[in-house]
Order: structure tokens, then sequence, then C-alpha cells
């Protein structure tokens, strides 16, 4: 039945189009100018901005740092458990909470138990200085809950993922998610969950996390 | 007002626009929403050097991807189907319907997580998913909150524009059984309880798509929620609905769409939540829903296709004098304000949509901030054009009429004062004529407004005696030349009492 429709509507697009003129393919726009900002001046454009948008950094000189400021935010905010994405990064940071307090992502997670944790824990594969954005590759179902399901998303970066902005880190992007064998989804996550929905004020937290704190080593 | 009144019907502006008017919280809020949105996003793109040059190439972009929308429509399918999606295509809204009901159907789904999306609002989704037995929550905490109220959405970008944190108060009290309160994030967080059980427990979760990109078959959907990504990621089945406009052709252009968009939609440099899906992850499923449902009745239209460009950020709403006064039900459809006053009557018929074009004051307003330059006010006189002369509600034997009559009047001064004469009377008998007694446009101005007698004296006969009153000052000049004080005096007074 929908083979019909298909045809229907690109016989009716192509009819439509007969009377286009031709029209010649726009190169890609460059968007934003590249200014070859050093490191220095990165990190402190992504600070400043993930906190316009409401999210924390926890910047630390080594792993060693990172994985004591985990355990003092823990502390701080009682998280008791802790769900992580499998993946180097995380796995490097999460070295010394104990066992009984994390769950690493596998297959087949109930997303009812993910609802229970405290904190997500994610890897990203790129921030974006001028916006406050992390992307994160979630190639399963459990990685794309555990940034969204637990009411606190903790990312974990380094300093050398930092991109000046969007253009600067799309050809990676673009790369990736043109690989025919990539599954599920690139997300650009900028600050926490939030809505404007009742009569435009901004509220954080709605459906997804309410807090979210970046960890750069 | 339940969204069952809410089906089009004949000359809907006109109907709805009354009881818009009428609603007592409505326009206010409606109103100081749209102000707010409307300057928080000036403020964003103000500061955006480039902004010029970023709606140039969106522009070009998208009339290019119209250009070759059938072999972009072949090549998404092609790629998303080689990451595991299913692609499914549909002629009309009950097309589509019947086949999310088929996949409901297959996967023995009981309910469904949406994620917000206009395609299906265009679909009556709901109302599918009602008939059919299934149990369907919208997730978007303004289509929650509209859908709780039994309403339609009265903005594209935020649906529940409408309602004061007073009246959702007063909504999740009766509905929900929430104590009352008027606070934001207690709201919010009511909102937040509910719907966590919603997700957990689905068995479908649907979203729209932003952007479909051709060469890589990338869905891109943005969300501030993160309702979007819990819906599609925590059931098994994802059905994605997508207009067929909504093609891009390469990845690499999607980075101008996104600066663009988030910050004229909303204010905001990038969303929460920018999703770039790339086919179904392992053991779920994913389903795209390609829909014409009058789409390419758009594209039979050279003057009309560029509105197929358009990329429903729901600015031209804001900025829309009009829209901000009557809201979105006025427009009696799916998709209100300026874009909808363009693209419903095609998407419905100037039969039914013909006064559509006509609920705009043209100043232009929303041309100059649609960040993909659709020509709106030129796409507006066009079907004002069409409306008049194609069957239509703009089109009645009245008025032609009445168009005839006026077109013959302005064709001599003789005609022209024997009109202006006959319309003098005609409101002096209208003013004697019980108000109860008016009927159809008449009723419509004079519900809320008065109708005053035409003032004069008219300009015409105030010309006149103007010429006169010269004449004689210049004979009383020959006679008593410019020394005369009083005769100056007594024009002065004179003029001052023609004054009206």
């Amino acid at each position: 039945m929908t083979t019909t429709s298909r045809e229907n509507i690109l016989a009716r697009v192509r009819t439509a189009l007969q009377t286009h003129p031709p029209v010649e393919r726009p190169p890609a726009p460059e968007v934003w100018p590249s200014t070859g900002p050093t490191t220095e001046q990165l990190v402190e454009q992504f600070t400043c901005e993930l906190e316009a948008v409401s999210g924390e950094l926890i910047r630390c000189g080594s792993m060693a740092e990172a994985r004591r400021k985990l355990a003092e935010l823990a502390e701080r905010s009682d998280w008791r458990t802790l769900g992580a994405v499998d993946c180097r990064l995380c796995r490097e940071l999460a070295a010394d909470v104990p066992a009984e307090r994390i769950t690493w992502t596998h297959d087949g997670w109930d997303a009812n138990e993910m609802a229970e944790l405290s904190v997500g824990l994610v890897a990203a594969e790129m921030l974006l200085a001028d916006t406050g954005t992390c992307v994160v590759a979630n190639d399963t179902a459990e990685q794309r809950l555990m940034c969204y399901l637990p009411p606190a998303c903790v990312v974990v970066a380094t300093v050398e993922q930092l991109v000046e902005h969007m253009p600067a880190g799309w050809a990676e992007i673009a790369r990736r998610t043109a690989q025919p064998d990539r599954r599920g989804e690139f997300v650009l996550i900028t600050g926490p969950s939030r809505t404007a929905d009742i009569e435009k004020i901004l509220i954080l937290g709605v459906h997804g996390p309410k807090q979210l704190v970046v960890v750069l080593i | 007002m339940t969204t069952e009144n809410l089906h089009l019907e004949g000359a809907p502006f006109l109907k709805e626009q009354n009881r818009g008017l009428y609603e007592p919280a409505g326009p206010k809020a409606t109103y100081e929403a749209a102000v707010r949105s409307t300057e928080n996003n000036r403020e964003i793109t103000d500061a955006i050097p480039y902004w010029q040059d970023w709606r140039n190439a969106a522009e070009q972009i998208k009339t290019f991807a119209v250009a070759n929308l059938d072999k972009l429509l072949v090549q998404f399918e092609q790629n998303i189907t080689a990451r595991g999606a299913t692609v499914l295509w549909a002629e009309t809204a009950e097309e589509a319907n019947r086949l999310v009901l088929d996949i409901a159907r297959r996967h023995n789904v009981k309910t469904v997580v949406k994620g917000k999306s206009m395609v299906s609002e265009e679909m009556e989704l709901n109302h599918a998913f009602q008939s059919a037995g299934i149990r369907a929550m919208e997730t978007d905490l303004g289509e929650y909150i509209v859908q709780l109220a039994g309403q339609r959405p009265t903005h594209i970008v935020t649906p529940a524009l409408h309602l004061s944190a007073e009246d959702v108060g007063k909504l999740f009290e009766e509905k929900l059984g929430e104590p009352f309160s008027a606070e934001h994030e207690h709201l919010t967080n009511i909102a937040r309880r509910h719907l966590r059980e919603e997700y957990l427990k689905a068995d479908m979760g649907m979203s729209g798509c932003n952007f479909a990109v051709a060469d890589t078959g990338t869905l891109a959907v943005v969300e501030n929620e993160g309702n979007v990504g819990l819906s599609t990621s925590t059931p098994p089945v994802h059905v994605a609905l997508v207009g067929i406009e909504k093609m891009l052709p390469s990845i690499d252009y999607l980075p101008v769409f996104l600066n663009l968009l988030a910050r004229v939609g909303t204010g905001q440099k990038l969303t929460s939540y920018t999703h770039l899906i790339h086919g179904a992850t392992p053991g779920k499923e994913l389903y795209v829903i390609l829909l014409d449902n009058g789409r390419t009745k758009i594209l039979q239209d050279p003057a009309a296709r560029k509105a197929l460009t358009c990329i429903r950020c729901g600015m031209c709403l804001n900025v829309c004098p009009v829209y901000r006064r009557v809201g979105g039900w006025a427009y009696g459809w799916v998709y209100p304000g300026p874009i909808g006053s363009i693209i419903t009557p095609h998407l419905v018929g100037l039969k039914q949509a013909g006064t559509l074009p006509f609920a705009s004051s043209l100043c232009g307003a929303c041309s100059e901030v649609c960040p993909v330059k659709v020509d709106i006010s030129h796409q507006l006189v066009h079907l004002r054009h069409r409306a008049v002369n194609e069957p239509s509600p703009a089109n009645s034997l009245i008025d032609r009429i009445t168009w005839n009559v006026w077109a013959w009047a302005m064709c001599g001064p003789v005609r022209y004062s024997l009109a202006a004469w006959a319309m003098r009377v005609g409101m002096r008998i209208i003013g004697l004529v019980p108000r109860s007694l008016h009927v159809d446009k008449l009723r419509a101005w004079t519900r809320g407004r008065e109708l005053p007698p035409l003032s004069g004296p008219a300009f015409r006969t105030r010309w006149m005696r103007r010429r006169t009153d010269r004449k004689v000052a210049e004979l009383r000049k020959d006679v008593c030349g410019s020394c005369c004080a009083a005769c100056g005096l007594a024009k002065q007074k004179k003029n001052e009492s023609n004054r009206p």
C-alpha cells in the first residue's frame, strides 16, 4: 500500500518540480570564522558558556584529581548509586568508586532500574567552547538513557576534546555520522533539561536531568 | 474549548477570532509571552554579526532542497533504511494514522509517549489513538498541559502560550488532583513526576523531526526538556513523523540551521538537547513516516513553494500584531500566525481557509524576521488574489457585490460622492437597529466594538468651503487692505470652529 503511496508522492513531486527553475548547489556556509584561540581561552570560554546555561564545570589537572573531586561531589550531593557508560574515560574516572555503588551499561538493562540511579556518568566526544556544549555519542539505548534518565548527569572530557565552535568540530561529527555502520545518536547537550512552556519563564529540570556537571581533565 | 469543536469549518478566521478575543486570560497571556519571546530572541540575534549571511545561506540551501526534493527523499530513504529503519510513506493524514496504528498493533502497543510534533497535530493522531483504545501521552510540558485541558496548541513552539501559571495550577488541581499552586517550578515538578511513570511503561515512543539529512540518513531533532530523548530511547519502538519538506541535502549544511533555529525559536545559542539520530539502536525498532498531506500542492504553485522552506521556528507568530491579539485558535487549524495563513489554505483548501490570507495587516514583520526568508507578505497577497478568483469564502456573492460596487464608486467624483452619501445614511440606519439583530460580519464587528457614524463634514466639503473662505478673504483684502486686524481675527476663529 505504501509502495504506491511512495510512487504517488514522488510522481507529484516530480510533476510539480518541472516548473521549478534549476538551482545551483550552494556551498556549505562557514557559519563562524575560526580565530585560532589558545587552549586557555577555550577553557575560559567553555566555562563561561556552560555556567550561562546553568551547567557546572569541575576542572582537574589530572585523572587522580578528577577522581578525588568526583568523590567529593558525590559526597556533597548525596549520590548513592552511579550508572556509567562502559568506556575507557568513564572507567578511568570511576576507578575508585566502590563496585556496589556503580553499575556499568549493559544489554537489556531495565529502564526502571536506571531511573532509580542518583547520577549517570557519560563521556564526551567533543566539547564546543562557544556554546558550552558536550557532544556525546550514544550507540545503544542504555547509553542514551544514561544521559536523560537519572536526575543528574556527569560528562567527562579531556581538554584536547575542546574545539572553538560547532563548525570547527563539524568535519569530525559529519565524518562519523556518515559511517554506514553507525547506530544510535549523537547528542549535543547544552546545559541541563529546561522548559519555558509556562509563561515563557525558564525552569530547570523537566524530564531530563536537573543538574549537569562537566569534569574537564 | 475541546479539540472536537476546533475542526475547520467555513470561514475560520472570523469565526474563531471572536472566541479568542473573549477568552478572559487567553489573549493577555499570549500577548505578554509573545512580546517577551520576541524581545529575548531579538537580543540574541542582534548580537550575531553574521545573522543576515546565515539567513541568506539558509534560504539558498532550503531552496536547493525543495528544487531537488524527489532525489533527496529517495536518498534519505535509502540511507536511513541501510541503518535499520523502516521508511513508510503516507499521502494523507488518514493514511499516516493508519500506518501508525498498524505499527502499534504489530508491536502490541498499549501506551504511547509522544515528543512534540506538529505533524501529529496535523494528523490528529491523539484522536486516532483514542479511537483505537491506545493511551497516548504528550510529554512536552506545553503539549501535556493542552492535552490535559482538552485543547489545541495555540503556538507551534510553546503550545500553552495562552495559559497563565494560575490556569495551569487550576488544571493540575482538577485533572491530576494536585494541590493548587501557581509557582512555575512546582508545576514543572508535578509534570515531571507524572510523566516519569509514563516513559517507563510506554510501549512506543513518537517524535517529530526538525531536519532530515538525506546524504547520511540522519534525523535531527532539537528539544529542551529531555522528553524527546526519553520518548525515543525508553520504549522498544520509536516512530518519527516527518513532513516531506524537512529534507536537507547534506550533513554539512546542518550547523547553520541549528544555529539559526535555536536562536530564533527559543532565544538560545543551542537548545539543551540536539539529537542527531542515525538509525535504530540495537534491539529497538525505528520507523520513519514521510507525510505529504497537501505539501505537494504547495510545491505545484510556483508563487507558494517557498513556504515549504519553513523550519517552524514560530518567530513569525511572536512578532505578528494580529497573532498577538487573537491567539492561535483564531486561525482555525494546526498552524497559526502568518505561516499558518500561507500554508493552511494550501493544505486544507481555499474553500475552507480562504479568509486566512486576509487575517494580516501586511506589515511585513514576519518576512523581516523569518530565518529562511520566506516571503510571507507576498504570499499573503498572492493567496488573497487566488481567494477572490477561486471558490472560497472571500469569493462569496456578497463579497463580489460589495467589491464591484466599491470599484464602480471609486471611478468618478460624482459616483464617489453618491456612495459616500449612501454610506453616511446607511451607517445612521444601522445605528438605529438593535444589536441583537446584527448578523454575520456586522455582528462580528459590533459584538465588541462601536460602530460610530462617519464623522463629518467630508474632506471634499471642507475643501470646497476652504476655497470659498479664501475667496471671501481675498475680496475683503481688496476692500480694506491688509490693515484690518478684526477681519484676520474673525477668519482665525472661523477656521478653528471648522476643525473637527
